[in-house]
């Protein structure tokens, strides 16, 4: 114990204040006379010697609180030899960037992590202040800037490891916004983490102004082996009515060493269906295709976990299945070939996702009732057929059925329903003479022709066009194609809910030979997927996904509130009825989440298989200079390491500890408590 | 104990008032004048010229003194026997030890002793008694021997009395009892702060000489209630001792323990047929003039 202000202590000798008051008071003290004392004598004199003892702790506690007091002026502290202490001079701004992506699951990385944010909080000066930042795809201000470092040893022991991606990006513009905001010069950045590479692209254009440093703490493990399940895909065949499925499982090694006779099981509905072995060479990936199993309802949740590491996280891929529904069509043709709908039909027969259900009828025999419960009717060169007027077409198409309308020879259109048609009609086109016809531009922009886009993904300019039906098109409808002459090939227009597609020459051999084209049979399925509003079943998601619940459950009956379940077991509730966000579910966590409406009977709940971004596997590390120097403009390292072992001033010490305030306090309240006995008891004892 | 109030017509005078009189012989003259004014009779008074009894003659006797009806209607000489002398001794044994001179905002108890003394004084003086006082602490300090005269001598002697000395009741009163050699009134007054077995010791010796005793116990009300509420050091008058005292603590104890002293006293005199009479400081003269007229009636009765 020394003191910082020792002269105070000569304050002490107040200390005799109260004992000379004491002493002057006790001669000053009230005599009564009495004729005898002999009846008092006889009373024993506890009382009277309680009273004394009592009025020597009255003068103690007096004499106590003036020490005290005195010695709180004195500012004590406690010399505690070399502690740490903050290197350099002055207050630091510290911001720490603690990775929490699934990634650092991997072995001891998360507790060396959290070591090192610690010693990082340990170092912090009196004066200093530390914000504490978890991170992974997105940054979060986890602890905001205090110099309460029990507070932040709290937070940091709270925290744990998630399941999103790596992404510095974030992290680091947060760290930098924290930094710029603090009025204190000396500002820094800490970032602890396994530096996986595929965190850092290099284009996130994060920059740290001159005066904040950025140092780093890599708990990344050389040559960290990771066995991962990167992906499943599943093929699908039909037998006897009834779905097989056949799980193929990607396996990728991203360590030096092979990896030979890895279990990899496949489990269905928490049953384990079958185990294969696998060996996957070093840095390479591999697959295993387990057997056909027949699928049989929604919702069919499955697993495939392959071996175990250091990282478990990646070692299992999760998934949901259900039934494949075909895609229902109406083909309408003149009826005057019988193969007049060929190319469409055959084209159509191939296709698992989805597997489409076509009906061919000719115009004249097509009845009203040929569009019921159809998702797209294509009225493939041929007259308007009797049977889709009176309005028959148009409530098709307003209530969400796609109309393709391929034009021909035979094509008519009755004025009456010219609304339906992406304009107008006119005369036919010949280009047999000189150089035929071919498509010049298509609007790749547009879903159909979107997964044309890339290179080589499809040649459209190899289809000859020899004759195509002029269209003129209102301003409304939008122009999909147009040949090379800039006649439109292709125009669409919306009708209520449906969508309605002119596609202005044949789709066969007769006008074109595009039916012959490799392009024919994915444009043809394009087309119809987007008319009939297709959308894949997803048998999974990635963490960080968001899911629009409400527009999953639009056409379903069932309008009661949800109620859901992430894999960590936490009950989310949410309203129907719920505008905005309230649909909307961050998919934060690895596993099956489960849908349940609240007002829904026994049965299986919708679930939602989440899976880590397969990215994260790769433990691949960039040099953290290589990142520091791409955030600072300059290549130097700060290595954070915990605050040198410094020979603290007496006045850090003094400050730290603060036992004065602790003293002063003591003292003062002492005194309000001799305060309120004397008067207790000076209603008794009036000569004290 | 009688209460004064049950003494009909009885003017009590408030003793601080009569404190302001200053004058002894005044003060016992307006007391004892308006305590004998408001009796509706006397029948304490005179006693001393009442006709007794007849007896018969013998010779020698004084042939005045025959009643000569009686010789008329019985032939026979009688005697007429009249009541003992009246002019007995009266003498006052005033305690003036230091412990008397105590007051608690009211009279001294030694002023209010002088007040009784007075007072009985001035009415044996109109019965024609022979007065005297002795005064004593813890020895006999003043002596005025019994005369008819002397009734100013006495009162000036109490004027003079001053509470110096720790008192101690046996040596006076024994020394006292040696002296009195005629049968008298002994009117003792005192605070009695000795045992009780201690005070009939000292006075039993005054008793056996034929004396009649009268007793009056002086106390003030802070004496007997103890009345006090600050803890304080409480000085012995008697002997100067200071003992720190909280009074919150002790008071019921010291009430009983005064109460069974005056009731010890009160017990033992009774035995020894000795009027015993508390007088508290706070109350009017009264109650002392009342008892001892009561008990010169009594003494009267029992010849």
């Amino acid at each position: 114990m020394a003191f910082l202000t020792p002269f105070f202590l000569l304050g002490l000798s107040a200390i005799a204040i109260p004992v000379l008051i004491h002493l002057i008071q006790r001669e000053k003290k009230r005599v009564i006379e009495f004729p005898s004392l002999m009846f008092v004598r006889r009373i024993p004199y506890q009382s009277v010697r309680r009273r004394r003892i009592r009025h020597w702790a009255l003068l103690l506690m007096r004499a106590a609180a003036i020490a005290l007091i005195v010695a709180a002026f004195a500012r004590p502290f406690i010399h505690q030899g070399t502690v740490a202490a903050a290197v350099g001079g002055g207050a630091r701004e510290v911001v720490i960037l603690l990775d929490q992506s699934a990634s650092m699951g991997y072995g001891d990385h998360w507790s060396r992590a959290r070591d090192a944010a610690r010693a990082v909080v340990r170092g912090l000066g009196a004066d200093d202040r530390a914000t504490l930042v978890l991170f992974d795809k997105n940054a979060e201000e986890n602890m905001r800037a205090t110099s309460d470092r029990t507070r932040l040893e709290a937070a940091i022991n709270a925290a744990h490891v998630g399941s999103g991606a790596t992404r510095y990006g974030p992290a680091l513009k947060l760290a930098e916004s924290i930094l710029s905001r603090s009025a204190i010069k000396r500002r820094e950045a800490v970032l602890v983490s396994d530096f996986q590479r595929s965190g850092w692209s290099g284009s996130e254009e994060v920059r740290f102004p001159e005066g904040m440093t950025v140092s780093t703490v890599s708990v990344a493990s050389p040559n960290s082996a990771n066995l991962a399940v990167p992906s499943v895909t599943f093929a699908r065949a039909s037998f006897s009515g009834q779905e097989r499925i056949t799980v193929t499982a990607g396996l990728s090694n991203k360590g030096d060493e092979p990896l030979k006779d890895v279990p990899v099981t496949l489990t269905i509905d928490g049953h384990e269906i079958q185990t294969e072995r696998a060996t996957v060479a070093p840095h390479a990936a591999g697959s295993v295709t387990f057997a056909q199993f027949t699928l049989t309802g929604p919702n069919v949740r499955g697993s495939v976990r392959a071996g175990a590491d250091l990282l478990p996280a990646d070692n299992i891929f999760h998934f949901v299945l259900a039934p494949s529904e075909p895609v229902s069509l109406a083909i309408v043709d003149s009826g005057d070939r019988s193969d007049g709908s060929l190319f469409l039909s055959k084209a159509l027969s191939i296709g698992t996702t989805p597997t489409f259900h076509v009906d061919v009828a000719s115009a004249s025999r097509v009845t009203p009732t040929a569009f019921d419960k159809r998702a797209v009717a294509v009225l493939n060169d041929t007259m308007f057929p009797p049977a889709g007027g009176g309005g028959v077409l148009k409530r098709f198409l307003e209530r969400g059925g796609g109309l393709l309308v391929v034009t021909g020879d035979h094509t008519t259109w009755p004025p009456g329903e010219a609304e339906l048609l992406p304009g107008r009609l006119g005369a036919t086109v010949d280009r047999t003479s000189g150089r035929s016809g071919s498509l010049g531009y298509l609007d790749y922009s547009h879903p159909v022709f979107e997964v044309f886009k890339a290179p080589r993904s499809g040649d459209f300019s190899a289809a000859h066009v020899f004759r195509y039906r002029a269209l003129q098109t209102l301003p409304t409808d939008r122009i999909l194609a147009r040949f090379d002459d800039g006649a439109i090939a292709a125009a669409e227009r919306k009708v209520g809910a449906g969508r309605a597609i002119v596609w202005t020459s044949t789709l066969d051999d007769s006008w074109t030979d595009i039916g012959v084209k490799p392009i024919f049979l994915p444009l043809v399925h394009q087309l119809v997927r987007y008319l009939a509003h297709y959308e894949p079943a997803t048998s999974w998601f990635t963490v960080g996904q968001v899911l629009d619940l409400t527009a999953r459950a639009k056409g379903r009956a069932d309008k009661s509130d949800r109620i859901v379940v992430t894999p960590s077991g936490e009950r989310i509730s949410q309203s129907s009825a719920g505008e905005g966000s309230e649909g909307l579910l961050e998919l934060n966590e690895q596993g099956v989440y489960e849908v349940r409406s609240s007002g829904a009977a026994a049965g299986r709940p919708e679930a939602i298989a989440v899976n880590l971004e397969p990215a994260e596997s790769d433990l691949a590390s960039i040099d953290p200079r290589e990142l520091v120097a791409a955030v600072t403009g300059h290549a130097t390292l700060v290595e954070a390491q915990p605050a040198q072992a410094q020979e603290m001033t007496r006045e850090e010490s003094e400050r730290r500890q603060s036992l004065w305030w602790y003293l002063l306090m003591a003292g003062l309240l002492l005194l309000a408590a001799e305060t309120v006995i004397s008067n207790h008891l000076s209603r008794k004892e009036r000569f004290l | 104990m009688t209460s004064s109030q049950a003494l009909p017509g009885a003017r009590f005078v408030d003793p601080k008032i009569l404190l302001r009189v200053g004058n002894l012989e005044l003060l016992a003259r307006h007391v004892v004048e308006g305590f004998i004014n408001g009796l509706h009779r006397a029948p304490y008074f005179g006693a001393s010229i009442d006709f007794a009894e007849h007896r018969g003659y013998v010779a020698g006797d004084d042939i005045r003194r025959v009643d000569w009806r009686v010789f008329a209607r019985t032939d026979r000489f009688y005697v007429k026997q009249y009541e003992a002398d009246t002019n007995t001794n009266v003498s006052v044994l005033l305690d003036v030890s230091r412990s008397m001179k105590f007051s608690n905002r009211g009279v001294p108890k030694l002023e209010y002793g002088c007040f009784v003394g007075a007072c009985l004084a001035y009415l044996a003086q109109r019965q024609r008694d022979r007065v005297g006082l002795i005064t004593f602490d813890n020895d006999i300090v003043s002596h005025v021997p019994p005369s008819a005269k002397h009734f100013n001598v006495v009162l000036h002697t109490m004027e003079r009395a001053r509470p110096e000395r720790p008192g101690n009741l046996p040596i006076p009163l024994h020394k006292m009892a040696e002296h009195f050699r005629r049968r008298g009134i002994l009117v003792l007054i005192s605070d009695f702060y000795e045992e009780p077995d201690a005070v009939l010791e000292a006075i039993k010796p005054l008793k056996f000489l034929g004396n009649d005793l009268i007793v009056f116990h002086v106390l003030d009300p802070a004496e007997i209630d103890f009345g006090y509420e600050d803890a304080s050091s409480f000085e012995d008058l008697e002997t100067g001792e200071q003992i720190p005292v909280v009074p919150e603590s002790l008071v019921r104890e010291y009430r009983s323990m005064i109460q069974a002293h005056i009731l010890a006293l009160t017990t033992k005199f009774s035995e020894h047929r000795i009027d015993y009479t508390v007088l508290n400081t706070a109350e009017p003269l009264d109650r002392a003039l009342f008892s001892y007229l009561s008990s010169r009636e009594r003494l009267m009765r029992v010849r």
